[in-house]
């Protein structure tokens, strides 16, 4: 249990490193003093705070929030399907929201503003086909039968994408930004449009918490206790696809975070309780996309890079040590 | 504590059998007799269009333990599932206190039935303590903590389960026996009335058999009733109330194991060339190993 609050502990300093970092660095520099200051609304006015109010922290919000929701999907989708490989890819959402935008960025490069809810429509879309081939004929809702029809359709899906690309070449590298995974500084207009996803996924996986647990030992025991584990799984599904598909619609394909933080966190605290893992899984997946973010922004600035690259540096050779220490 | 504890205090079969087993003793005159908990008749179930359960029957009284019998194949389990809600039926009736199962909800049921199945997934990390805390979650609301006295049902069920000595203990680490206790302390953390164990012993050794059996039937003495899948006869004849006979999807004898357990019935559900025996405290069953199978059973 100790183990476990220091984790806590840690990834909550993790997570507030990220966020004074994430709101004083930049192409301007504000002292770490400032930054809080700003926070704490005893601001002194002037540039920096405009910068930090209407730029930095959107999108420093914006980085927490699907941060904290890939580490969700990823954290609550292992657990219902009990496979160390799931994440909002093995759901199809990654392929459908993948889809959706690179629709919008390719066909219709008039209507960039559409691209959140193409990317959000055909990721609920591709989920939705995904259980309803699952939840059908024998076997309704099994864990195998939910991962090949996910993989399916996420074959399909990707499909759909290179053949848009293939088609047109001149056009594929406004889609590199979103394909890599990348935040925007745009403000508080994205979240306004998707925050009810967002909300809808977050209460829908803290409800989940319990029958997870339950599922971790067996279907035979979570339904001895009153659980029925097909609906758990189904209700999971939902969430991570809500959660994951309001992600891509944000910050792009993001899907290493969803993968690796459960995993991460697992190892670090020393177990799979989903008590510990699926909030664990929010402070760690805020901490590292916001801390991403940040570099994504700074190393090169004033250009930015796509976040997707400099996630995956960041968390690869923490997850890699903590596998070694793990096997 | 020494093996073979709880066989000799409780008040199974031994006690209260005749003839071929040996003991003429039977319980005091004068308790009123149980009430019956489950009620199930004419179960039949279908698994991918195969049919398993082709009419069985089952009762369960309080304070009673009820051992289901069969071979390999005959449907016990499934009927255990089935009456516990845990398999779905296609025709047939399985009344828990007069209500119908089908027609429980999943809560519902929880407060009347737990179940104990063969062997559950260890989840990496949690300890004997979270897994019971888990099974406690039974009888708690959607996002509602612990009270107190939840945290004294887990204390409880813990006890009565002897796994309290090892609560810090992490799933994982335990031994075969151990984590069979674990489970049925999950089951007790829920505190119904009945206690559904599917094959607790089935991977057990000779002392872990022992310790689960001992314990199943202390929980009998502590006003539990325990419907038990076994596969060893030997067992459900020195611990079981009343021994319930499966074969081939059907129940074909419920009774006290010296009646059900015949040497004739286990040539018939068997194939076997077999008697069981009992003799100050202890069961055995004596086989002809070698000897061609009677009535040539096919599945063996």
């Amino acid at each position: 249990m100790a183990r476990r609050t220091l984790v806590f502990a840690a990834l909550l300093l993790a997570l507030a490193l990220a966020l004074v970092a994430s709101l004083a660095l930049g192409a301007v520099k504000v002292p770490a003093r400032e930054v809080i200051d700003i926070l704490l609304g005893n601001g002194h006015g002037g540039p920096d705070q405009q910068i930090i109010e209407s730029l930095r922290l959107p999108r420093t919000v914006e980085a927490m929030i699907v941060g904290a929701a890939l580490g969700i999907a990823g954290a609550i989708l292992q657990g219902a399907l009990a496979n160390p490989l799931a994440s909002p890819d093995v759901i199809g959402v990654t392929g459908g929201a993948g889809f959706g935008a690179i629709l919008i960025i390719i066909l219709f490069p008039g209507s960039i503003a559409l691209l959140p809810v193409g990317a959000l429509f055909f990721g609920l879309l591709a989920a939705t086909l995904v259980f309803a081939f699952a939840w059908s004929g024998r076997n309704r809702g099994s864990t195998g039968k939910v991962i090949l029809a996910g993989i399916a359709m996420l074959s399909l899906f990707t499909a759909g994408t290179t053949g848009l690309l293939a088609a047109y070449p001149e056009r594929a590298p406004s889609a590199i930004f979103f394909i890599a995974g990348g935040l925007t500084s745009s403000g508080w207009q994205e979240l306004e449009t998707i925050w009810p996803y967002f909300a809808a996924g977050f209460l829908l996986a803290a409800c989940l918490i319990r029958p997870l647990d339950r599922l971790a030992l067996g279907d035979d025991v979570a339904a001895s206790l009153g659980s029925r584990p097909q609906l758990i799984r189904l209700a999971a599904g939902i969430a991570a696809a809500l959660l994951a598909a309001a992600s891509a619609a944000i910050a792009g394909l993001l899907g290493f975070l969803g993968l690796v933080v459960p995993h991460v966190v697992r190892m670090a605290g020393g177990t799979s309780s989903h008590t510990f893992v699926v909030p664990a899984s929010a402070i760690g997946g805020a901490a590292l996309l916001a801390a991403g973010d940040t570099l994504a922004r700074t190393l090169r600035a004033p250009i930015e890079m796509p976040v997707g690259p400099f996630m995956v540096i960041l968390g690869v050779p923490l997850f890699l040590w903590l596998l070694r220490k793990a096997v | 504590m020494a093996h073979g504890e709880g066989l000799s205090r409780g008040r199974g079969s031994l006690w209260r059998t005749h003839g071929p087993m040996g003991v003429a003793e039977g319980p005091p005159e004068g308790p009123p007799a149980p009430a019956q908990l489950l009620e199930a008749h004419g179960i039949e179930v279908e698994i991918g269009g195969t049919p398993i359960l082709r009419g069985a029957d089952l009762g369960l009284k309080a304070g009673e333990l009820t051992a289901v019998v069969g071979p390999n194949g005959a449907g016990k389990s499934t009927l255990v599932r089935a009456v516990s809600g845990l398999q779905k039926m296609a025709t047939g009736s399985a009344r828990w206190q007069g209500r119908e199962v089908s027609e429980m909800r999943g809560r519902e049921l929880a407060g009347l039935r737990a179940f104990v199945p063969q062997r559950m997934p260890v989840p990496a990390g949690v300890t004997v303590r979270e897994a019971v805390t888990i099974g406690r979650s039974a009888r708690l609301r959607p996002l509602r903590r612990l009270a107190a006295a939840d945290h004294e049902g887990i204390a409880r069920a813990m006890e009565r389960a002897r796994v309290a000595r090892f609560a810090e203990r992490t799933l994982t680490t335990l031994s075969g026996g151990e984590l069979q206790r674990v489970q049925i302390a999950i089951g007790l953390a829920q505190e119904a009335p009945v206690l559904i164990a599917d094959e607790p012993t089935s991977q057990l050794d000779l002392g872990a058999t022992i310790g689960v059996a001992s314990l199943l039937r202390d929980l009998v003495g502590e006003g539990l009733a325990v419907l038990l899948v076994v596969h060893d006869l030997a067992l459900a004849a020195a611990i079981a109330d009343t021994v319930v006979v499966v074969s081939e999807g059907r129940t074909v004898a419920t009774g006290a194991a010296a009646e059900v357990l015949s040497a004739e019935r286990l040539a018939t559900v068997w194939g076997a060339d077999a008697r069981l025996s009992a003799r100050e405290g202890r069961t055995a069953l004596h086989v002809a190993w070698l000897r061609e199978q009677p009535l040539g059973r096919p599945n063996s």
